[in-house]
């Protein structure tokens, strides 16, 4: 074993045969494989159902393209359960901030996209401002910041920013939200 | 000369004071944002594509211009000074700028960096200058069939070159052209696939597909497998002796060179951006390299350093050449600044010379001042950027979330925008995870439409032969170049693959002034090494 070796056990091919990790992570491969499949399925159907207008002068109508797309997905997604069958894993990327040896963390996923789906209810009632203060700092806590309230607060400052920036500067019409509806500043 | 005439007006456009401060403030929030470890340049435009959307249309491009090339900078600061792998197109300066930076080096392999950006970019922009009109001349007599073949093209290269598996690529671009189907169709106006869902008539805006894809997919990925504890950043001297040495000098002016002659040509066609061309770039060095240099590699050669980053900005240089030109994006970069355009209702494409031809050559223009304004920038900014990559991972992930969330909402001032990209961006996560690439996605998104308009244009000219789509030697030639580009590409996938994974043998004893002052941050090597085992 050399020392420094991105790909394990000298992969000579681009796609190598990893060492077989979890079961559940290659069921997880399959899966994602087999939803691409059903979604070019799917489009197939689904383009059989597209109304063709009467009469329109076009030769090739609006259902001949979505066939070929779906076409296409199903052929990859296809080769590409193939490959799995055959042992061809996927390689996971690499990334400055990613630990190759760490287990995925569902719960931390999990966390922030329960963090980032309070914006849909926060941002009309609470105003921007306050639905960044909770996905910046939910998101921080939940990636493991130090301190909660400090999070929360460079939170809530970052909203006021791009609120003033981008609503009040850029005129974006962000929704300042009924705590600060009454500065004129904010009030866009 | 026509296009120099152009040109200067386009200066006298670009220089003026607001659009001078408008670059400025592109280079320095392209460059900050570039430099943030995790966010490549296109996550930094995504990103950032919401301070345009109330510029008048010269300004958002020369800001777009500047943002473009700043992340484009940015990236390799990243991969110099951070003590883990960077980002694929900035990875190979990562290859000997980080060995060089752990060396006591890292001034050394910045400054080539900058200046060798510095040098390609320009360049490559005054190609750009001068080739660009002559193509947009010959691409008006082109015929939707041809079109139809560029783009086919276009997608199979990016489908199949992007990422470290065909099939992936594929699908990946599959998923794409899905999402660009849904909406209403321009054609006969019928809806595709909204699901009786009002707001999907409109269609899914490739916006919400780059920053879901890249932000809140990569966050998500990132988030699954943190790397916890300190950050660590290799230190770089202050004193602007060490810069550069003559020596260093002497090694990097022919690697410039070479990185650009390298990186324009690739970057102008559809083989995968700037990935490609750094490769390349950096195999060539390694090859030419002579005696001291040569047994410099694989442990801080500068000479592959300068390539690389050559290789780089002037491939994205030369990415805008078919974007400009024909309107079409070959990267996922490309395919955001293309929306963008499309947003302000200019059709990037051969007509753009002659019928904005105003906006066109203030945005060349202020390529060149960019280019400028960054080297300016940079060299003196380094402290800052050091500072910048010391961000708390937490902070840092959440703030690309809320700015996501800023983008997304900003599209329509709409929550179900919201949720089409958190949508997107658990695709994104599920991609990385299981070695998908994203960026075909992105540009399947976007040249979807343009492919089907395009079919169905030379459909109804032909009466419905399907014979027509090969009936001019331009469509033929460029089925043939295509086969040669996949086959070729692929070729160069594995070279590249085999040598990733065989840094170079460098035999021990050689060069030991160099190995003396690192150990100043532990080595990836036994990091890397529990992995194989």
């Amino acid at each position: 074993m050399t020392d420094v070796a991105p790909v394990p056990s000298g992969a000579s091919a681009p796609e190598g045969t990893l060492p077989p990790r979890s079961p559940v992570r290659s069921a997880g491969e399959y899966v994602f494989a087999g939803a691409g499949l059903l979604v070019g399925i799917g489009t197939i159907a689904g383009a059989g159902a597209i109304r063709v207008p009467p009469g329109s002068a076009s030769v090739l109508g609006p259902r001949a393209f979505p066939y070929a797309v779906g076409v296409l997905l199903v052929l990859a997604a296809l080769a590409v359960l193939i490959g799995l069958l055959r042992g061809r894993r996927g390689l996971p990327d690499d990334g400055e901030d990613v630990d190759p040896d760490a287990r995925t963390d569902w719960t931390t996923v999990a966390k922030l996209v329960v963090v980032f789906l309070s914006q849909l209810v926060l941002i009309d009632l609470a105003g921007w401002p306050v639905a960044v203060a909770v996905v910046f700092g939910g998101a921080a806590i939940a990636l493991g910041a130090k301190g909660r309230w400090a999070a929360l607060g460079i939170g809530l400052a970052l909203g006021l920013v791009t609120q003033f920036v981008f609503g009040t500067w850029l005129g974006l019409s962000l929704p300042a939200g009924p705590a600060l509806n009454w500065i004129p500043i904010f009030h866009g | 000369m026509d296009s120099l005439t152009a040109l200067l007006e386009g200066f006298s456009t670009a220089l003026q004071p607001q659009y001078l401060l408008t670059a400025l403030f592109g280079v320095f929030i392209g460059t900050a944002v570039g430099v943030l470890p995790g966010i490549g340049p296109a996550m930094t435009v995504a990103l950032l594509l919401p301070l345009t959307y109330t510029l008048d249309p010269t300004g958002a491009l020369i800001l777009f211009a500047g943002i473009y090339y700043g992340g484009m900078y940015g990236g390799s600061t990243t991969s110099i000074l951070l003590n883990t792998p960077g980002e694929s197109a900035s990875i190979v300066t990562a290859l000997e700028g980080n060995r060089m930076a752990k060396a006591g080096r890292g001034a050394a392999a910045l400054a080539t960096a900058a200046i060798g950006s510095f040098v390609a970019g320009t360049v490559a922009t005054v190609l750009l200058t001068f080739l660009a009109p002559g193509i947009a001349r010959l691409a008006v007599q082109l015929g939707p069939a041809d079109y139809f073949a560029l783009i086919v093209v276009a997608f199979l290269t990016v489908g199949a070159l992007l990422g470290s598996s065909v099939p992936r690529g594929l699908v990946s671009l599959g998923l794409g052209l899905v999402l660009g189907l849904v909406g209403t169709e321009v054609l006969s106006g019928q809806q595709r696939y909204t699901f009786g869902i009002r707001s999907l008539a409109d269609g899914i805006d490739v916006v919400l597909i780059a920053v879901g894809l890249f932000a809140v997919g990569e966050t998500l990925y990132v988030a699954s497998r943190l790397r916890h504890g300190s950050v660590r950043v290799i230190p770089v001297d202050r004193g602007w002796r060490t810069w550069l040495t003559r020596d260093d000098l002497r090694r990097s002016w022919k690697p410039w060179l070479r990185g650009t002659a390298i990186g324009f040509p690739i970057g102008t066609i559809p083989a995968g951006g700037a990935d490609v061309a750094t490769f390349l770039s950096y195999a060539t060095e390694r090859r030419l390299a002579k005696g001291e240099a040569r047994a410099e590699f694989g442990r801080g050669a500068i000479e592959g350093v300068a390539g690389p980053e050559s290789a780089n900005n002037a491939a994205a240089a030369g990415v805008l050449v078919p974007l400009l030109t024909l309107g079409l994006p070959t990267t996922a970069t490309a395919a955001i600044i293309i929306s963008a355009f499309q947003s302000y209702g200019i059709r990037p494409g051969p007509l753009l010379f002659e019928n904005q031809s105003g906006l066109v050559w203030a945005l060349i223009a202020s390529l060149y001042i960019g280019n400028v304004l960054l080297i300016v920038l940079n060299l003196p900014l380094v402290g800052m950027w050091v500072k910048v990559l010391r961000i708390p991972r937490p902070y840092l992930y959440g703030g690309i979330l809320a700015f996501a969330g800023l983008g997304a909402y900003a599209l329509h001032f709409n929550v179900i925008d919201t949720v089409t990209l958190l949508a997107v961006g658990l695709v994104g996560f599920l991609m990385r995870r299981y070695g998908y690439p994203v960026a075909p996605m992105v540009v399947g998104g976007i040249l979807g439409p343009m492919a089907e308009e395009q079919l169905r244009k030379s459909m109804a000219i032909s009466q419905g032969d399907v014979l027509y789509l090969v009936h001019s030697p331009f469509a033929i030639v460029a089925y043939g170049t295509l086969a040669v580009i996949v086959a070729t590409g692929v070729w160069l996938k594995r070279r590249r693959a085999r040598l990733e994974s065989s840094p170079a043998p460098v035999p021990t004893g050689a060069l030991p002034a160099v190995e003396a002052p690192t150990a100043s941050a532990p080595d990836r090597g036994p990091h890397r090494r529990e992995t194989g085992e």
